[in-house]
């Protein structure tokens, strides 16, 4: 009984005490979350899904487009810091690093109500998904920097040196030396920064971008479904996260097999 | 694993003594309680109705309407500062006993909690930006027009049923609502009549105020649990002898003097005025 549920040293369970402690665990949860709302004599009623069902899918698939948009364009963003971080030019620099801080520093709602109501509104950005894109690209590309930051300074010089010892030009040193390395090094953290933008998504809602969570306040606000309309909208970030999280780590296994 | 499982002798005991002592504690606390505590809960971020003090105690007509019913009850009253979203939900779980929130007396709300008497009426007005041309509802009710409300608001419901025709901009802050105003991201902002007229001074430059009325008056209610039939008896024949000895008066005097001046000169029907 007991070899189902303490792993020796290095071993890898067998698919029936996966599967068991998967369930036990589970079960515990839901019976803990059952005695909870019994406690407080909630009974949970999720007709109103069916009736908002357009207008739920809706708020999904903004969520989503948000997400992705806004996780290509931090991309760009986050190279584009970290290079400058490493650059030369001192301004640049200094610019770069002060990004960074800043951006690392400060919590995304101030940003949202900073960057939509001050700058959005000087510079004409009036577009609510469009300024929504911008604002968690920028708060995201900050966290991408320090990512590629880390794993370009991890790469030791004495490969550069060899590179130019063998006579590699500067851009098959990136493409054979560098671009190899960073890939295994960052893919799987950039996998997972895809799964907090989309649950950072959620705090677009703040100037009204009717994405999933705004979506949801707005059903809740008419028919007082509070619990179970957050509890849906857990369910469906899960869907959203889950598949990222698990993507995430099978990078990670396969880049560690690699190295 | 030897230290392991000592340590996690020591967790338990510590957690069967601390249970044993909270035990007794529980015991002697309930000896005698001299008066029932009555939460009331309320969204402190609507002056001068429910807020906060410059020390961020409570403060405001509600509070003192709050604490009135206490006295005259014989309740210790608690103030529980509570977002507009959770206040409903506070009195489905039990957390408080009563909403004292400007909360609107509404069909739908009704579903879900218990209201007194109406202790007060109120009117939505619009904030409209100042280049925006409206000079009525039916200028917002336009394709191409973005009315800002705050979520859950009784302006928010206006808006989704009779509005149909313009975008909805919810909000969960009512100074965002504001903002979005003023910088024409939204051509108005629904919200009451005392709102709009204190927004509308703050921002004279930017904004217009139109009070033309376009509803019949919103009447507040005191909300409690479902089939809190004791608490309501108590609460309506508090409210009835509070008009009567001229409590809201006082308290219009105490926070509102200015506002009620101006309401008087424009026409409109003050808070606590009942035919």
């Amino acid at each position: 009984m007991k070899k189902k549920f303490i792993l020796k040293k290095n071993e890898r369970p067998s698919l029936i005490s996966a599967v068991l402690n998967w369930l036990l665990v589970c079960l515990f949860i839901i019976a803990a979350f059952w005695l909870s709302l019994h406690t407080i004599q909630a009974t949970l009623d999720f007709t109103f899904v069916a009736d908002f069902r357009i207008r739920l899918l809706k708020g999904f698939g903004m969520t989503l487009l948000l997400s992705l948009a806004s996780f290509f364009t931090s991309l760009l963003i986050g190279v584009l810091s970290a290079l400058g971080q490493g650059s030369r030019l001192q301004p640049l620099r200094c610019l770069c690093t002060l990004y960074v801080a800043f951006i690392r520093g400060t919590p995304l709602i101030m940003q949202i109500y900073l960057f939509f109501y001050i700058i959005g509104t000087a510079w004409g950005i009036h577009n609510r998904f469009l300024a929504g894109v911008l604002i968690l690209s920028v708060f995201e590309g900050a966290y991408v920097s320090e990512i590629i930051r880390g794993s370009l300074l991890s790469i030791d010089s004495s490969q550069l040196e060899a590179a130019r010892a063998v006579g590699f030009t500067p851009v098959q040193t990136i493409r054979n030396v560098i671009l190899p390395q960073l890939a295994a090094r960052t893919l799987p953290a950039l996998t997972g920064q895809l799964a907090s933008i989309i649950k950072d998504s959620s705090l677009l809602s703040m100037i009204a971008v009717i994405e999933l969570t705004q979506t949801i306040r707005e059903i809740t606000a008419t028919n007082f479904r509070l619990f179970e309309g957050y509890f849906f909208l857990g369910i469906l970030y899960l869907c959203l996260t889950l598949p990222v999280s698990l993507a995430s780590k099978a990078l990670e296994r396969r880049f560690y097999y690699e190295n | 694993m030897m230290i392991l499982k000592k340590s996690g002798a020591l967790i338990l005991t510590a957690v069967l003594g601390l249970t044993a002592l909270t035990g007794c504690g529980s015991k002697d606390g309930t000896a005698e309680p001299d008066q029932k505590t009555l939460v009331v809960a309320m969204e402190l971020a609507y002056p001068p109705f429910e807020t906060k003090d410059s020390s961020g105690n409570p403060t405001g007509i509600s509070v003192d309407l709050a604490k009135a019913f206490g006295e005259y009850a014989g309740y210790e009253v608690k103030i529980e500062n509570i977002s507009w979203d959770g206040l409903i939900p506070s009195l489905q779980t039990g957390k408080a006993d009563m909403v004292i929130s400007s909360m609107t007396i509404t069909e739908e709300r009704k579903k879900t909690v218990d209201f007194s008497d109406p202790y007060a009426n109120a009117c939505l007005a619009i904030l409209a930006n100042k280049d925006a041309g409206i000079s009525s509802i039916e200028d917002l009710n336009e394709s191409g027009r973005k009315v800002a409300v705050k979520t859950g608001s009784t302006g928010y419901l206006y808006a989704q049923n009779h509005l149909q025709n313009a975008e909805i901009v919810a909000l969960s802050d009512e100074s965002a609502c504001v903002t979005e105003v003023s910088q024409g991201k939204a051509d108005g902002f629904l919200y009451d009549q005392l709102t709009v007229y204190r927004n509308w001074k703050n921002h004279e430059d930017t904004t217009q105020a139109v009070f033309i009325p376009f509803q019949d008056a919103e009447q507040w209610g005191i909300a409690v649990q479902k089939g809190n039939a004791g608490l309501l008896r108590e609460l309506n024949s508090f409210i009835a002898e509070y008009r009567t000895e001229g409590g809201f008066g006082r308290l219009s005097e105490k926070y509102l003097g200015e506002e009620q001046k101006t309401f008087k000169e424009l026409g409109f029907t003050w808070f606590f005025d009942f035919d």
